[in-house]
């Protein structure tokens, strides 16, 4: 009976470490997204503030 | 209401004497229109620190009283303060300007619009960096259109230490953006997006956060379908994000960036423009806060609480702060964004 109960709770804790490490690995895996291929920041002139 | 045009010039009184607060008094201190500025803050040893800092024409003091005769007053205190600071200058009959980056303090100051109506007094809500700058320049962009249907806004990089716990607390906080006219919760965190900011900052991965552009951006923008702001995180940003900052934040962060990004309609065709600025985010949010007060010394103002889109005059306003050394940039190019594929800027 005790070991039974024992198995339950190291299961579930395995379950919730395996849970947790694969939802941080979905939170920090991707790319996100293509940057600009042409063109790039420039400063505004004076007349383009007035 | 104008703010009464004295002809020895304004007085200004500027709560919080953090990264951002200590360069707003500097910068109205050199200013030939102000005669007189008072720094308060709550922690008498950070303004015994600062006291050797300050021009000729600043004093220190204790107190949230607002002293009779002052003509504006700006806050600048940590996230959660400057609500009950900006209320009490409105009940004085001051101009005030806020810089808060906070969605409930936010809805708080917007909430006191109807006492600063009803003073005839104007109440500027979030005029920082972001929001602040990024409001001003969809306003000012918004010229180019004939209608705005999406302003989509993201920042990098955080001021002072107040600005750090605020960025930390974001993260993990529900975001608020407007999609076909109405509101959305969606989670702190989500929506991956790469955002590209004006060099030195280039690209990077943002996110959605808890942010309170919408709230100011949207009525200033009637009709528009869709509002969304963002910030720069990193993957360890994200991953701490539900935890305790884990150590003390630097006393100032590093060069940061704002950008906005407008699409709509213009003679019958899409159209879609990015402005932005790169700077260090206390010096950009005290140029916007300084230029504000500024602007609104001896200048009819709506009473009422807004943000900075809906400034009178916003043309003079970005003037001003391109004079003070924060001159915004264009993105001319090709965003090849997630959602858009359009074209960006010509």
């Amino acid at each position: 009976m005790a070991a039974g109960f024992i198995t339950l709770i190291r299961r579930t804790v395995v379950a919730v470490v395996v849970g947790m490490a694969l939802a941080a690995a979905i939170r920090v895996r991707g790319r996100g997204g293509v940057p600009p291929q042409t063109g790039g920041w420039r400063e505004l002139r004076d007349d383009e503030l007035a | 209401m104008a703010v009464p045009a004295d002809p020895t010039g304004a007085a200004a009184v500027v709560f919080g004497a953090g990264a951002t607060g200590l360069r707003i008094v500097r910068m109205l201190d050199d200013s030939p229109s102000v005669r007189s500025v008072e720094l308060r803050d709550t922690d008498p040893d950070r303004l015994g620190e600062v006291a050797s800092m300050l021009g000729p024409k600043t004093r220190t003091g204790p107190g949230a009283a607002v002293p009779e005769g002052t003509d504006v007053v700006v806050v600048a205190t940590t996230t959660g303060s400057q609500a009950s600071l900006a209320r009490a200058a409105v009940e004085a009959g001051t101009t005030v300007i806020t810089t808060t980056n906070e969605i409930a303090e936010t809805r708080h100051l917007l909430a006191a619009g109807s006492e600063a109506r009803r003073r005839g007094v104007p109440l500027v809500v979030g005029a920082g960096y972001m929001p602040g700058l990024t409001c001003l320049l969809a306003r000012v962009g918004a010229s180019e259109f004939d209608a705005v249907d999406e302003i989509h806004v993201a920042k990098v990089g955080t001021g002072g230490p107040a600005c750090a716990r605020q960025h930390h607390r974001a993260l993990s906080s529900l975001a608020i953006d407007w999609r076909d006219g109405r509101w959305t919760r969606r989670a702190g965190g989500s929506g991956r997006e790469l955002c590209w900011f004006p060099d030195p900052v280039a690209g990077r991965d943002c996110y959605r956060a808890a942010l309170p552009d919408a709230l100011l951006l949207v009525p200033a923008f009637p009709g528009v379908d869709r509002v969304t702001a963002r910030m720069a995180a990193t993957r360890r940003d994200r991953l701490t994000a539900p935890l305790p900052m884990m150590r003390r934040p630097h006393p100032e962060g590093g060069v940061g960036a704002v950008r906005v990004e407008l699409r709509g309609w213009r003679r019958g065709e899409r159209h879609v423009l990015v402005l932005g600025s790169q700077a260090k985010p206390a010096h950009g949010a005290a140029v916007v806060a300084a230029a504000t007060a500024l602007h609104l010394v001896g200048r009819e103002a709506p009473a009422g609480a807004a943000g900075l889109a809906s400034i009178p005059d916003p043309d003079r306003l970005l003037r001003a702060v391109a004079a003070l050394g924060l001159r915004p940039s264009r993105f001319e190019g090709f965003a090849l964004s997630r959602d858009s594929g359009g074209e960006a800027g010509q």
